[in-house]
């Protein structure tokens, strides 16, 4: 057990390590959201008030957060096999899932980038104030958020594994679960069957946990309790998924590893 | 007659030889289920902020939208031949560079025609458009006239990009670019003057005008001149483009630095 | 030299039962055609403790799918393996701790980390005692000849020190047991000298290894047994003394030509007693590399068959590894 906790968190050491010296995906998790984080600003700027400009901020950190996970997840397996280190890993006696697993996650902490960058670009480019009610609560959700989010990477990486181009299938999820989960557009406003569905998604319970953290009303800490509680739910499914197709693989030689 | 057979048939060889794409798995998520989802998330998000209608993000994202292959395609296909280290010997070959680029942009072009009519296609099926038939062949218009630009902007956009590293980045840039500035998602008179300024001299933005316009009641005949200008647009880009290029592969000539490509 | 007096164990480390490995191939984007590919079929060795086993072959022979199937990575079709007496299907895990596996190449590191990372990452993936593995990591280094070097990132490194690195990597969990796969592949003369040096030394110190390899003085050299297979089958298994005893009846003859042409090695492979005939491609010229039969004097037939193509030196010898390698799989 304690094995498998040093794997993890060494691994997202290293892999967060190696991704940051990698100026594309730096800068495509930053740009993105400035770019939505722009465009909100403008839309919604008649007749609004601050707070649905730092909402809006918000929501597109989480969107390039979202972003760089459903790419970057999906397409982790095929990094590894383009570094040729793939077999490397399957070969190894750690069960695969757990060295997969901070990969994910380590795609998604990236987005803290993302976070930073567009925070103060409202901030000095618009003039939104960065003003939180719970700042220590929403610094503390900051962790949960990210992790979470990683781990619906992990899940997707687990499905797509069997893919050489599983940055294409990442690529297809980027704008509805930005849809679903409510970031910039409310989900009131969407139909009715899609409010269930956000729950079960960690961007949703990711951006309430900032949001309530941000302003006055809602409840933070239950959001983070959501996030730790999916968190938990995908590990399980992204593990279970990634060990049935391994030992299928084994057999029917379909993980091209080089 | 030959010139144009350079153009035909070796696009149509590139294409196959570069564009993976062709294949399902890849194309549908890539170029059709993301734009119609592009379309949608701004129709929702124009509700979401009160401003202006459906038909207004509609109109205006399926016509930005040319641009998705219009850049990505066209710079995968130039940076794709610098890669494979074919782009020296395909500049060094006595096919007039003109026909030879031509032929490449027509597959792409093609396909941004059909992003467009896509996505517009299903924003009227899952949104509120007030659409009248009469528009349509205008609208049309207006779709190729942008691809063409867009097209032509993916060309200059990839010469300068070889001269860049990171291609990829500068890409999504120019997309953004044209996704912030040129009044598709927010009118133009509501952004900052040098912005709006700006968008006069890129593509979409008057193709988007006329297709509102037109879609909102308009004849043909009131918004040609916008086409015009659209199309004039994408000509100087085209023709920026290729100096830009036949500049490269002098240099890279004078200069020896072949592994330039 | 040191071959000779090294004594091995008795036990088989790695065993290979008829092993056979099919894959399901699918060709064509729209009309999908699937066939089945026999890539091994019915490969069988036996390496013993101690033991450097080469495995050589021509590219597609089967090597690189049998170390898979061994490594625990593929599943046999059919046939059995066991490492260390355990059985590559049922305890895989138990396997991989036990195993090393080095392959040659440019990949298979995190380039834009030092090398130092990569070792420690590994470390920790391949279950190394974490109160051990500072410890370990710097005794490699310095086994490998790359200690002062580690704080660098690996990008900067040059093939042979990359090579190192593969090593000191695959050496890690200090493992009784070494797949090495094509080791010196691009690497400097010099720098694969070293590395030789080195995998010899890993059976001086008890280790058992498997290496494939496409250079056939290296095998000569190093291997104290060797297979040899060819389109999935193993055609001819010993010492190289023994596989060189099998073309040693008999001798070669070479001819330096410029430009020979396929007719004329056809009229010389036509020849009575003349068993193989291949053309070695060299810069500014080719060597035809003729194997006769014993007791035979075929330098003056095999020239006056070459009428027409510039002839240049001609010698006659003993023949080495690799020509029984050619005779071997050229046969096949």
């Amino acid at each position: 057990m304690t094995r498998i906790a040093r794997i993890v968190a060494l691994g997202l050491l290293i892999h967060v390590k190696h991704l940051s010296r990698n100026a594309f995906d730096v800068m495509a998790t930053t740009i993105w959201p400035l770019v939505y984080a722009t465009l909100a600003y403008f839309m919604f700027r008649a007749g609004s008030q601050p707070e649905a400009l730092l909402l809006a901020s918000l929501g597109a950190t989480v969107m390039g957060i979202w972003s760089i996970t459903t790419v970057g997840a999906a397409d982790a397996i095929q990094r590894q096999r383009w570094a040729g280190v793939l077999e490397l890993l399957v070969a190894a006696p750690t069960p695969f899932w757990a060295v997969l697993l901070p990969i994910t996650i380590a795609t998604s902490t990236i987005g803290i980038y993302a976070l930073v960058s567009t925070l103060l670009w409202g901030r000095f480019l618009f003039g939104i104030p960065l003003h939180l009610e719970q700042p220590v609560i929403f610094v503390l959700a900051i962790p949960p958020t990210i992790v979470s989010i990683g781990l619906l990477g992990f899940v997707m990486a687990s499905v797509v594994v069997r893919f050489r181009a599983g940055w294409a299938v990442g690529n297809m999820f980027e704008y509805p679960v930005w849809l679903v989960t409510g970031l910039l557009v409310p989900v009131a406003l969407l139909p009715g069957w899609a409010e269930p569905i956000s729950w079960l998604l960690a961007p949703t319970w990711g951006m309430r946990a900032l949001r309530d953290a941000a302003f006055t009303g809602g409840a933070p800490l239950f959001d983070i309790a959501m996030c730790v509680v999916l968190s938990v739910a995908y590990t399980v499914i992204g593990a279970v998924l990634l060990g049935q197709f391994l030992q299928s693989a084994r057999r029917r030689a379909t993980l091209s590893l080089t | 007659m030959s010139t144009l057979r350079v153009a035909l048939v070796g696009g149509a060889i590139s294409f196959r030889g570069l564009f993976g794409w062709l294949h399902p798995a890849i194309f549908v998520p890539t170029l059709i289920v993301p734009p119609i989802f592009q379309v949608l998330f701004f129709a929702y998000l124009g509700r979401a902020a009160g401003l202006e209608s459906d038909t207004f993000y509609v109109v205006g994202n399926s016509i930005q939208l040319a641009a998705l292959p219009g850049l990505f395609a066209m710079s995968h296909a130039i940076n794709g031949e610098r890669r494979s280290q074919t782009l020296a010997p395909l500049l060094a070959s006595p096919a007039s560079r003109v026909a030879l680029f031509l032929g490449r942009s027509l597959p792409v072009m093609a396909i941004g025609l059909l992003v467009s009519a896509v996505s517009f296609s299903f924003g009227v099926l899952l949104l509120d458009v007030e659409l009248p038939t009469r528009a349509l062949p205008t609208l049309a218009l207006a779709m190729l006239a942008a691809t063409f630009s867009c097209t032509a902007l993916g060309i200059a956009h990839a010469a300068v990009g070889l001269r860049v590293r990171e291609m990829a980045v500068f890409s999504n840039l120019v997309f953004a670019v044209l996704l912030v500035f040129c009044g598709v998602n927010v009118p133009l008179g509501d952004l900052p003057s040098w912005m709006s300024g700006a968008a006069e001299g890129l593509p979409v933005t008057h193709a988007v005008q006329a297709g509102r316009e037109v879609v909102a009641g308009s004849s043909f005949l009131s918004v040609a001149h916008l086409l015009v200008i659209e199309l004039a647009i994408g000509a100087a880009y085209l023709a920026a483009g290729l100096v830009l290029l036949r500049l490269f592969e002098r240099d890279a000539r004078r200069r020896a630095t072949i592994e330039l490509f | 030299m040191s071959r000779e007096s090294r004594t091995l164990g008795a036990v088989n480390v790695v065993e290979a039962v008829d092993l056979h490995r099919t894959y399901r191939v699918t060709t064509g984007a729209i009309r999908r055609r699937t066939h089945d590919l026999e890539a091994v079929r019915g490969v069988s060795f036996a390496i013993r403790e101690g033991e450097l086993f080469g495995l050589i072959g021509p590219n597609g022979a089967g090597k690189t799918t049998t170390i898979k199937m061994l490594i625990t990575l593929l599943i046999p079709t059919s046939g059995s393996a066991t490492v260390l007496g355990h059985d590559v299907v049922k305890d895989a895990r138990w396997i991989r701790e036990r195993i090393g596996y080095v392959f040659g190449g440019e990949r298979g590191l995190y380039e834009r980390l030092s090398a130092l990372d990569n070792l420690r990452y590994f470390a920790e993936l391949y279950a190394v005692d974490h109160r051990r593995q500072r410890a370990r990591i710097d005794e490699l280094l310095s086994l490998v000849g790359l200690k002062g070097r580690e704080q660098e990132r690996v990008e900067g490194y040059s093939r042979g020190m990359r090579q190192r690195l593969h090593i000191a990597r695959g050496l890690l969990h200090d493992p009784p047991v070494l797949f090495l796969d094509e080791p010196t592949i691009g690497v400097d003369p010099v720098g694969a000298r070293e590395l030789r040096a080195l995998i010899a030394s890993l059976t001086e110190a008890g280790k058992t290894v498997l290496l494939t390899t496409h250079y056939m003085f290296e095998a000569d050299s190093l291997c104290d047994r060797i297979a040899v297979i060819a389109k999935g089958e193993i055609v001819a298994q010993g010492t190289p003394q023994e596989l060189k005893a099998g073309v040693a009846a008999g001798s070669v003859v070479e001819v330096e030509v410029f430009g020979i042409d396929q007719p004329s090695v056809e009229r010389v492979l036509a020849l009575d007693g003349v068993r193989a005939a291949v053309v070695e491609e060299h810069e500014q010229r080719q060597l035809l590399i003729v194997q006769t039969a014993p007791g035979l004097e075929l330098t003056h037939a095999i020239l006056s068959q070459l009428n027409g193509t510039a002839v240049g030196r001609v010698s006659s010898r003993e023949p080495t590894l690799e020509d029984a390698y050619v005779q071997l799989v050229t046969a096949a």
